[in-house]
C-alpha cells in the first residue's frame, strides 16, 4: 500500500490540488455566483509561492501561506467590485480576470519567467501534508452542506428574492464567498507548484478552466463528494486510457458539452435523485390518498368570477 | 428617492399594524402605484381587490421592501421602515407568500417550510420543530414532509408556501393570491385557516382576484385601479361601489384572471 | 499621427465585426457565446486548409470563412444552446449551463487547430491574393484595410439601423427585453435565434478572414484573446446596444494603440481588462447600455 502511494505520489497529489481548485469554484457556484476567478487565484497562489521561494528565499510553508492569503485578498477586492453584477456579466468579468493574470504571467519578464515559467521549486511539502489540508477543507465544507446553512445557501442560489424575504442577506453571503474561494484556490496553486516543482503560463490558462468545469459537471455543483469524484476521474482517466491523454482537451470539451446539455446536476446529482426517489416511493400511496382527499382537481376553479351579478 | 415622514400622515381611529403613507412606485414613465395610503386594522383580515395591473402586487412589494419607493413611506407599529433592507423585513414580523410558487425544487416540503425560521429563530432548535409541525398540521400537509415540490399538486405547493409563511409566527401576514389554482375544498380550508389565524390575533392582508372568496373572508376591503385606491370599506360596501363595479365589470367586461 | 489614427480605426473595425455578432446574440436571445472566439479562429483555419490545396483569391477565402462560421454557429445553436435553453426552468438557471456548454464547445475546434498547426501561426499566403498598398497624402493604406473599414463600419452601422427600424429587428429587441411575452405575441424564438446565430457566425468568419489578411497570420489561440477583448467592448458599449459595440471597439482599439506607442506590445491585453474593470466600477451597464445589470 505504501509502495503504491509512493509510486503514484504525483497523481495523488494532482488529484488533491485539482480537488481544491474544484472546491474553490464550487463555493461561489453554490451561492449562484458563476465565477472562473479561481484560475486566477490558483495562479496567484502558485506564482506567488514560486517567486517567494526561488527569488526571495522564503521558507516553503511561509510562502504557501503568504501566497494563499494574497489570493484571498485579491479575491475580496474582486468581489467588492463585481459581486453585484448578474450572472453572465459576472462570469465574463471573472474569465477576464483569470486570463489577465495569465497574460501578466507571460509578460512578467524574469519575475514570472515569462512564457517559460519558473522551475526548481523544491519545498518540504509532502503528500501527507497536502492530504491533511484537503481533509481539513473537506471537514469545513461539509459543515456548509448540512442543516440551516445549507438551506440558506440553496435559497441564495435558487431564488435570491425569496432568500431575502426569508431574512437571508444575499449580498453578504455572495461577498463572503470571494475570500473563501480565493484562499482555497490560492492554496491549490501553492500546493500544486510544490508538487510539480514548476509553473508556467500554460498551467493557468483557459484549459484549466475547462478542466475545472468538467470536474464540476461530472461531480455536480452541490457537494465536495462530487468535486472529489470528478477530480479522481479526470486525473486518473488519462492514465487508464492513454489515448485520452493525447486528445485530452477534445474529450474534456465534448464531455462538458454533453453534460451541460443532458445532465445539469452532474453524475452525483443523478445519484442523489435516484436515492430520493427510492426513499419517497413508499410515501407515494400516501400522497395519492391525500390528493384525493383534497377534493376536486385543480383544473377547475382557476378562473375567478366576478363578484356580484347585479 | 424622496421619502418623507411628514407626507400627509393620515390618522386612523385605531392603531394600524402597518401603514402605507402616500406610497408611490414609479418605473420610468409607468406609475405602478400612485399615492396610496392605508392603515391595516389590527387583528383583521384586509383585502386588496383590483384587476391585473392595478398595482396591488406592487403595493405588496412596497410594503415588504422588495420594491423601491419612489415617494411616501411605510410604517410598522409606529416605526418607519422605508429604508430597511428587504432581508430585515421578516425580523420585523412581516411574512408573505408570493404570486407564483417559489419553493426550492431540490428540497423537501419540511426543508422548504423550515427555511423561514432559519434566520428568525436562529438559536431555538426545539421550538422551531414544533412550529413547523404546527404549520404543517394547519395547512393539512401531514405525511408530505419528505415530498419534493415537483411531486405535489399545484394547490399543495401553494399550501407549503402558506405553511412556510406562518411557521415563523409573524405579526403580519401578506398573502399574494394564495388560493390560485386550488380546488374548492382547498380554498375553503385556506379561508378557514385565515379566520383561525385571525382569532389568534394575526393581522392579514390578502391580494386576490376571487371576489367571492374576498367578500367571504375579509373584514375590510380596499379596491385599487391604475395604481390608486378607488374605494375602501366593508366588503359589501366596496363591492357595491360604482367605481369598483366599473373597474371590474364595466369597461373590462368580463373580469380578466 | 494620421497613420496611427488610420491603423487604429482599422483595428477598431475588425473588433466591430467580431464583437457585433456576440453582442447581438447576447442582447437578443440571451446567449453569451463563449465559443465565439473559436468560431472566429476555426473559420479562418478552414479557409487556410482550403487555400493550402487551392490558391484562392480573397473573395473566395472570405466566402469560405463566412460560410464555415455560419454553419458552425448554427450547429452549436441547434445541438447545444437550444436544448439547454429548452431544458432550463427559467432563463437564469440555463445561464450556467450555457456558459459551460460554450466553454466546452470552444475547446474542441481550438484543440483540432492546435494539433494541426502545432500552435504555429497560419495564414493565407498560399492564396492568390496580394496586398496592395496605396499612399495618399503621406498616409499608407492597403486594400485589405479599405475592405476592413468598409465591412466593419458598414455592417456595424447597418446592423444598428436595421435593428432599430426593421420589423425583424423589433422582434429581436422584444426578445431581448422579455422572451416570454414575446413568445406569447407570436415571435418565433427558435427560428429567430437560429437566424441570429447564423449571422453572428458569418460575421465571426468574416472577421477571422480579414484579421488574418491584415496581420498576415493568426494562431489557434487568437480566438481566446479576442474573446477577452470582445467582453470589454460589449461591456464598455453596453450590452444590447449595437452602436455601443462600435463605440466600445473604437475606445478599445485607440487605447491599445496608445499603450503600444508608449510601452512595448506585451501589455496590450491588459488594456482590455483594465477598461473592463473600470467600466464595471463606474457604470456597469456600459456607456450606451440600458439593461439592468445588477442583481437584487
Amino acid at each position: 500500500m505504501m509502495g503504491w502511494i509512493d509510486q503514484n505520489e504525483f497523481l495523488i497529489g494532482s488529484t488533491l490540488t485539482v480537488f481544491l481548485l474544484a472546491i474553490s469554484i464550487q463555493i461561489p457556484l453554490r451561492l449562484g455566483v458563476i465565477s472562473f476567478a479561481s484560475i486566477g487565484y490558483y495562479a496567484i497562489g502558485g506564482y506567488g509561492t514560486a517567486i517567494l521561494m526561488t527569488q526571495h528565499g522564503v521558507s516553503t510553508w511561509t510562502s504557501v501561506v503568504v501566497a494563499s492569503v494574497a489570493a484571498a485578498v485579491v479575491a475580496t477586492l474582486l468581489g467588492l467590485i463585481i459581486a453585484r453584477l448578474n450572472g453572465l456579466y459576472l462570469a465574463m468579468a471573472t474569465v477576464s480576470f483569470s486570463l489577465l493574470l495569465s497574460a501578466v504571467a507571460v509578460n512578467g519578464g524574469s519575475v514570472t519567467g515569462g512564457a517559460v515559467g519558473l522551475f526548481g521549486i523544491i519545498g518540504d511539502i509532502t503528500i501527507w501534508h497536502t492530504a491533511g489540508i484537503a481533509v481539513v477543507i473537506i471537514i469545513l465544507v461539509s459543515f456548509t452542506e448540512r442543516g440551516k446553512l445549507s438551506r440558506r445557501i440553496d435559497a441564495t442560489r435558487e431564488d435570491s428574492q425569496l432568500a431575502s424575504a426569508m431574512g437571508i442577506n444575499v449580498n453578504a453571503y455572495r461577498r463572503l464567498s470571494f475570500p473563501i474561494s480565493g484562499l482555497i484556490g490560492g492554496l491549490a496553486g501553492a500546493l500544486a507548484v510544490n508538487l510539480k516543482t514548476a509553473i508556467n503560463p500554460e498551467s493557468v490558462n483557459f484549459t484549466l478552466v475547462v478542466l475545472a468545469l468538467t470536474i464540476i459537471i461530472i461531480g455536480g455543483q452541490a457537494s465536495w463528494i462530487g468535486a472529489l469524484a470528478g477530480s479522481l476521474f479526470f486525473v486518473w482517466l488519462p492514465e487508464i486510457l492513454v489515448f485520452v491523454g493525447e486528445w485530452e482537451e477534445v474529450v474534456y470539451g465534448t464531455l462538458v458539452v454533453f453534460a451541460a446539455v443532458l445532465v445539469p446536476g452532474g453524475v452525483v446529482g443523478v445519484f442523489n435523485d435516484w436515492r430520493h426517489r427510492r426513499s419517497v416511493a413508499r410515501e407515494r400511496p400516501k400522497v395519492a390518498l391525500l390528493e384525493a382527499a383534497a377534493g376536486e382537481s385543480d383544473a377547475e376553479l382557476t378562473q375567478s368570477r366576478s363578484g356580484k351579478d347585479g | 428617492m424622496e421619502t418623507s415622514e411628514a407626507t400627509e400622515a393620515p390618522t386612523y381611529d385605531y392603531e394600524p399594524v402597518a401603514e402605507a403613507r402616500g406610497v408611490a412606485v414609479h418605473y420610468g414613465g409607468i406609475k405602478a402605484v400612485d399615492g396610496v395610503s392605508l392603515g391595516l386594522r389590527p387583528g383583521n383580515i384586509s383585502g386588496i381587490l383590483g384587476p391585473n395591473g392595478s398595482g396591488k402586487t406592487t403595493l405588496l412589494g412596497a410594503l415588504t421592501r422588495m420594491v423601491q419607493l419612489t415617494r411616501g413611506s411605510v410604517w410598522c407599529q409606529g416605526q418607519n421602515y422605508s429604508h430597511v433592507k428587504s432581508d430585515r423585513v421578516i425580523t420585523l414580523g412581516i411574512s408573505r407568500t408570493f404570486q407564483t410558487v417559489r419553493l426550492l425544487p431540490e428540497r423537501t416540503v419540511w426543508d422548504n417550510i423550515i427555511l423561514s425560521t432559519d434566520v428568525v429563530f436562529k438559536r431555538e432548535g426545539d421550538k422551531v420543530e414544533g412550529l413547523v409541525k404546527e404549520a404543517i398540521a394547519r395547512t393539512g400537509l401531514e405525511g408530505l414532509e419528505k415530498a419534493r415540490p415537483d411531486e405535489l399538486s399545484y394547490g399543495m405547493q401553494r399550501r407549503v408556501e402558506i405553511a412556510r409563511a406562518i411557521a415563523v409566527q409573524p405579526r403580519l401576514l401578506f398573502l399574494d393570491e394564495p388560493t390560485a389554482g386550488m380546488s374548492r375544498k382547498e380554498r375553503a380550508d385556506i379561508s378557514a385557516l385565515m379566520r383561525n389565524l385571525r382569532s389568534e390575533g394575526l393581522t392579514q392582508l390578502i391580494v386576490e382576484h376571487d371576489v367571492g372568496m374576498m367578500v367571504e373572508t375579509c373584514d375590510y376591503l380596499y379596491a385599487m385601479n391604475f395604481g390608486s385606491l378607488i374605494a375602501e370599506g366593508t366588503p359589501q360596501d366596496v363591492v357595491r361601489n360604482a367605481a369598483v363595479q366599473e373597474a371590474y365589470l364595466g369597461k373590462h367586461g368580463r373580469h380578466d384572471a | 499621427m494620421v497613420q496611427d489614427l488610420l491603423n487604429a480605426t482599422t483595428l477598431a473595425s475588425i473588433y466591430v465585426l467580431f464583437a457585433l455578432g456576440m453582442s447581438l446574440v447576447w442582447g437578443t436571445i440571451g446567449i453569451l457565446n463563449f465559443a465565439h472566439g473559436s468560431i472566429f479562429m476555426f473559420s479562418a483555419f478552414i479557409a487556410y486548409l482550403v487555400v493550402q490545396q487551392i490558391p484562392l483569391g480573397m473573395p473566395a477565402v472570405i466566402v469560405i470563412a463566412m460560410v464555415s462560421g455560419a454553419l458552425i454557429a448554427v450547429a452549436m445553436q441547434y445541438l447545444v444552446f437550444q436544448p439547454i435553453m429548452k431544458k432550463a426552468k427559467n432563463p437564469h438557471a440555463g445561464e450556467l449551463q450555457l456558459v459551460i456548454g460554450g466553454i466546452g464547445l470552444s475547446a474542441i475546434p481550438i484543440s483540432f487547430a492546435q494539433r494541426s498547426t502545432l500552435s504555429n501561426p497560419f495564414g493565407f499566403s498560399a492564396g492568390s491574393f496580394e496586398t496592395q498598398a496605396y499612399t495618399i497624402g503621406g498616409v499608407i493604406i492597403t486594400n485589405v484595410m479599405i475592405i476592413i473599414l468598409i465591412a466593419g463600419l458598414g455592417l456595424g452601422v447597418g446592423t444598428a439601423l436595421w435593428i432599430r427600424n426593421s420589423k425583424k429587428g423589433l422582434a429581436l429587441r422584444a426578445l431581448g427585453v422579455d422572451p416570454e411575452v414575446s413568445a406569447m405575441m407570436g415571435i418565433d424564438r427558435p427560428k429567430l435565434a437560429l437566424a441570429t446565430m447564423l449571422y453572428s457566425g458569418a460575421l465571426a468568419g468574416l472577421a477571422g478572414a480579414l484579421l488574418t489578411y491584415y496581420f498576415n497570420s493568426i494562431t489557434s489561440e487568437s480566438g481566446d484573446t479576442l474573446l477577452l477583448k470582445a467582453f470589454a467592448i460589449i461591456i464598455l458599449g453596453g450590452v444590447g446596444s449595437i452602436f455601443g459595440v462600435i463605440l466600445g471597439s473604437f475606445i478599445l482599439a485607440f487605447a491599445e494603440f496608445a499603450v503600444l506607442l508608449y510601452t512595448n506590445g506585451s501589455w496590450v491585453t491588459a488594456v482590455s481588462f483594465g477598461l473592463l474593470f473600470l467600466i464595471l466600477l463606474i457604470r456597469p451597464q456600459g456607456i450606451l447600455g440600458k439593461k439592468e445589470v445588477r442583481r437584487t
